[in-house]
């Protein structure tokens, strides 16, 4: 093949003129929103998940929460992106909000803290609110982290996965060691040790938050370790549970309800409901009052406080009533003031880090760095 | 015609331009290739000339342009509102602009790592790896000075170390194919997974930060290592990329060496019969490729990223490829293609908030803009 050398000058003149064409006959609808920060009735709110908006997990709970702000403020423009990676495109992406006049940005995955805190370094007008993480020492007046006590229904879960295993061996895929994946397969842990002392969790980091071929890979090695209960912590649960479902095991949900997946073996989970927590913040920031608001630090919800974003999921067929009372109870003690790491709590290594009588502060909770007895799988 | 033109030996699709052997050029006279076809386009008629270029592009790109919102509306997109946000995101506006600028910088070095390769007949498909080895090479010089020398000396160092690591993984395929006839093509790209589990080993385990709480990053580059800000987020990533696309330009065009490189590509065994050494000629050019490549790697890492991540630059290498097959392999054309391409990607932000459409489907719109660009020259051809 002999490739010409024709001008391709002309033809990117063509391309930005056939552009400039489509964008000049529609006109410029969205040029005057920028620079309207504050304003009253005119107010713009970003959303950037990491993952697809129907992914059966921690992005469509997030988009459904935005969806919720959309519905509770129809005068307010929600703009919404999906797929946004936690690379510094995320930095493009809200830079691009803030263009299309965001007063208001919820970056809602984990991996985006970073680029949220130098965003809104740059940005004074604009408020970054961030889902999971902790802005630690970052005095901004526009910046806070926001989050639910997700260990406790996961807790909670892990009792109906400790009555359901007949092995004593649960199977646990998730993300990355990170404190968050840590507590909760630790709560799980405790949760099934509470009533069979002698249950293991056998742990699979896939290194990502949503693959569904590692995420296959890994639910099929821990089948064949002979776990017959299935839990998880990354963003898209559909895999894992259905994986779960057609090896005739059973499956804890997180994120979102995925019974649908798996009518025989689900036992349970823990789900997100964002609705009233986001509208909240939005309201606090119409309002200016987000500047020194429990939003401006790391805003933490549990059982405790009594209006915790992430609850229990449906109960399946599997749990029998006697169960779903220990679980009623656990609950109760959590409300009450307890926690699920209520000492004595000991790491892999014997090692006590809860003594009888102590319990972490959420705060505590959120920089756990090991794993309890019990727990098959390192940290590194 | 003063060598014959026997059927070419190997590989049936070769993307580099022919001309000058063809046209009876004297081995010593080294811009023959471009002015022998500007000549003869020169020569004809206006309404063979520009014009009709305009109209071809024109119906070619317009195609695209409907093929795609026909796309956007079987996904329950409107297309107006769609193309709209994205001309707004990519170009409508300073910050945009800049953007599209900063994705440019990359993309077109990575697209000069084609199109050196491309002009000696070779298919360099490892970009997206070479620029991952580019990154880390980047990485593992910022790590290694800190803050030990003064900015200017660091940054120089980082971008020598991310150049020649870039040059380093380009040479497995070059030397694959000089010693034992692989393809290029295939080692090339099947380095590029490679490349991926190394960056990934990298930040999972001896680079990582150890106060990410667990999220797989590397330590961030000290800022010695960073590249110095124009504007805004607009790094001079940009200039280095139209310095190298100019510096290539002038290396194939007016060397001795881009001379040869175009006969070995047009014609490997006219350039043996005129004792050109076509291996030597050959490997030199995939490791510049690949050095190019490299310094993709280093302005993502140094003037955007700030550190390593497990999925930097996921596409870059690809999307570079594409670029450069869009300007015929010609670098300053390239500049052009790789500014073209950025704009999508980078459109690709309005594309998701106007329309709630994934990312993704802006790389329908490239591909759709490949096909029309190579459909046309193929008609082009045929004339």
């Amino acid at each position: 093949m002999h490739i010409s050398r024709t001008p391709i000058r002309a033809g990117l003149l063509a391309l930005i003129a056939a552009l400039a064409l489509v964008a000049g006959a529609c006109g410029d609808d969205n040029g005057g929103t920028a620079a309207d920060a504050g304003a009253d009735g005119d107010v713009t709110v970003g959303f950037i998940f990491v993952g697809p908006k129907d992914d059966f997990g921690y992005n469509q709970a997030a988009y459904e929460g935005s969806e919720a702000v959309a519905e509770a403020f129809p005068d307010i423009e929600v703009l919404q992106a999906e797929n946004v990676p936690e690379t510094a495109e995320a930095e493009a992406g809200m830079q691009n909000m803030i263009d299309q006049g965001a007063d208001l940005i919820f970056a809602t995955s984990f991996g985006h803290l970073e680029f949220a805190a130098n965003m809104a370094e740059q940005n004074p007008d604009v408020v970054f609110v961030h889902q999971g993480g902790l802005k630690d020492d970052l005095e901004l007046d526009n910046l806070g982290t926001f989050f639910g006590t997700v260990y406790e229904p996961v807790y909670t879960a892990g009792i109906a996965a400790g009555a359901a295993s007949e092995t004593g061996k649960v199977g646990y895929v998730y993300a990355f060691p990170i404190p968050q994946t840590l507590a909760n397969i630790n709560a799980f842990t405790l949760g099934a040790q509470s009533v069979n002392p002698e249950i293991e969790t056998i742990t699979v980091a896939t290194g990502g938050w949503c693959d569904p071929a590692q995420q296959a890979q890994a639910a099929q090695s821990l089948i064949d370790e002979g776990v017959d209960v299935l839990t998880q912590h990354q963003d898209c649960t559909k895999t894992i549970v259905e994986a779960a479902e057609q090896a005739g095991i059973y499956s804890v949900g997180y994120h979102a309800d995925a019974s649908s997946l798996a009518p025989e073996g689900w036992l349970t989970g823990s789900e997100w409901d964002w609705a009233d927590l986001y509208v909240d913040i939005v309201q606090t920031v119409i309002d200016g009052d987000f500047v020194g608001s429990a939003y401006n630090g790391d805003f933490r919800v549990g059982l405790q406080t009594g209006d915790n974003p992430f609850v229990q999921s449906t109960f399946g067929p599997a749990v029998s009533e006697e169960t779903q009372a220990l679980i009623d109870e656990a609950r109760q003690s959590f409300i009450d003031g307890g926690s699920p790491f209520s000492g004595p709590v000991s790491d892999q290594g014997g090692v006590v880090v809860w003594a009888e009588g102590e319990q972490p502060t959420y705060d505590e909770v959120e920089t756990m760095d090991f794993f309890v007895e019990g727990v098959v799988g390192s940290t590194n | 015609m003063s060598l014959p033109a026997p059927p070419r030996p190997g590989h049936g699709a070769d993307p580099a331009p022919s001309a000058p052997v063809r046209e009876g050029a004297e081995p010593s006279g080294p811009d023959l290739a471009t002015t022998a076809v500007d000549a003869a386009v020169d020569a004809a008629p206006w309404w063979r000339g520009p014009a009709l270029g305009v109209a071809r592009w024109s119906a070619a790109l317009g195609a695209a342009v409907v093929v795609y919102s026909a796309f956007l509306l079987a996904r329950g997109a409107d297309p107006v509102l769609a193309l709209t946000a994205m001309w707004d995101s990519a170009l409508g506006n300073p910050t945009g602009f800049g953007e599209t600028l900063v994705r440019t910088a990359p993309l077109l070095l990575a697209a000069l790592a084609v199109v050196v390769p491309a002009r000696a007949g070779l298919f360099n498909i490892g970009g997206e790896g070479q620029v991952l080895l580019g990154a880390i090479g980047a990485g593992w010089m910022a790590f290694r000075l800190g803050d030990s020398l003064p900015g200017g000396f660091t940054i120089v160092l980082v971008a020598l170390a991310g150049a020649a690591a870039g040059l380093a993984w380009a040479a497995v395929p070059a030397l694959l194919r000089l010693l034992t006839g692989t393809s290029e093509a295939i080692s090339s790209l099947l380095l590029n997974y490679v490349a991926g589990f190394l960056l990934t080993w990298l930040v999972f385990s001896p680079w990582k930060d150890p106060s990410s709480l667990g999220q797989a990053y590397s330590q961030r580059l000290d800022p010695n290592a960073s590249l110095p800000v124009l504007w805004s987020r607009v790094h001079i990533g940009i200039i280095v990329a139209l310095v190298a696309a100019g510096a290539v330009w002038f290396l194939l065009n007016r060397t001795t060496w881009g001379f040869r490189l175009s006969v070995v590509g047009g014609n490997s065994e006219a350039a043996r019969r005129a004792g050109f050494r076509v291996s030597a000629l050959a490997v030199v050019a995939m490791l510049v490729g690949g050095a190019l490549a490299g310094l993709a790697g280093v302005v993502e890492v140094t003037g955007v990223e700030g550190r390593l991540r497990p999925d930097m630059m996921a596409g870059f290498g690809y999307i570079g490829f594409l670029a450069s097959w869009l300007s015929r392999h010609h670098p300053l054309k390239a500049v052009a293609a790789s500014f073209a391409l950025a704009a999508i990607a980078v459109g690709g932000f309005g594309l998701k908030i106007s329309t709630g459409l994934s990312g993704a489907a802006v790389n329908v719109l490239m591909a759709l803009v490949l096909l029309a660009v190579l459909g046309f020259a193929q008609r082009k051809e045929a004339t």
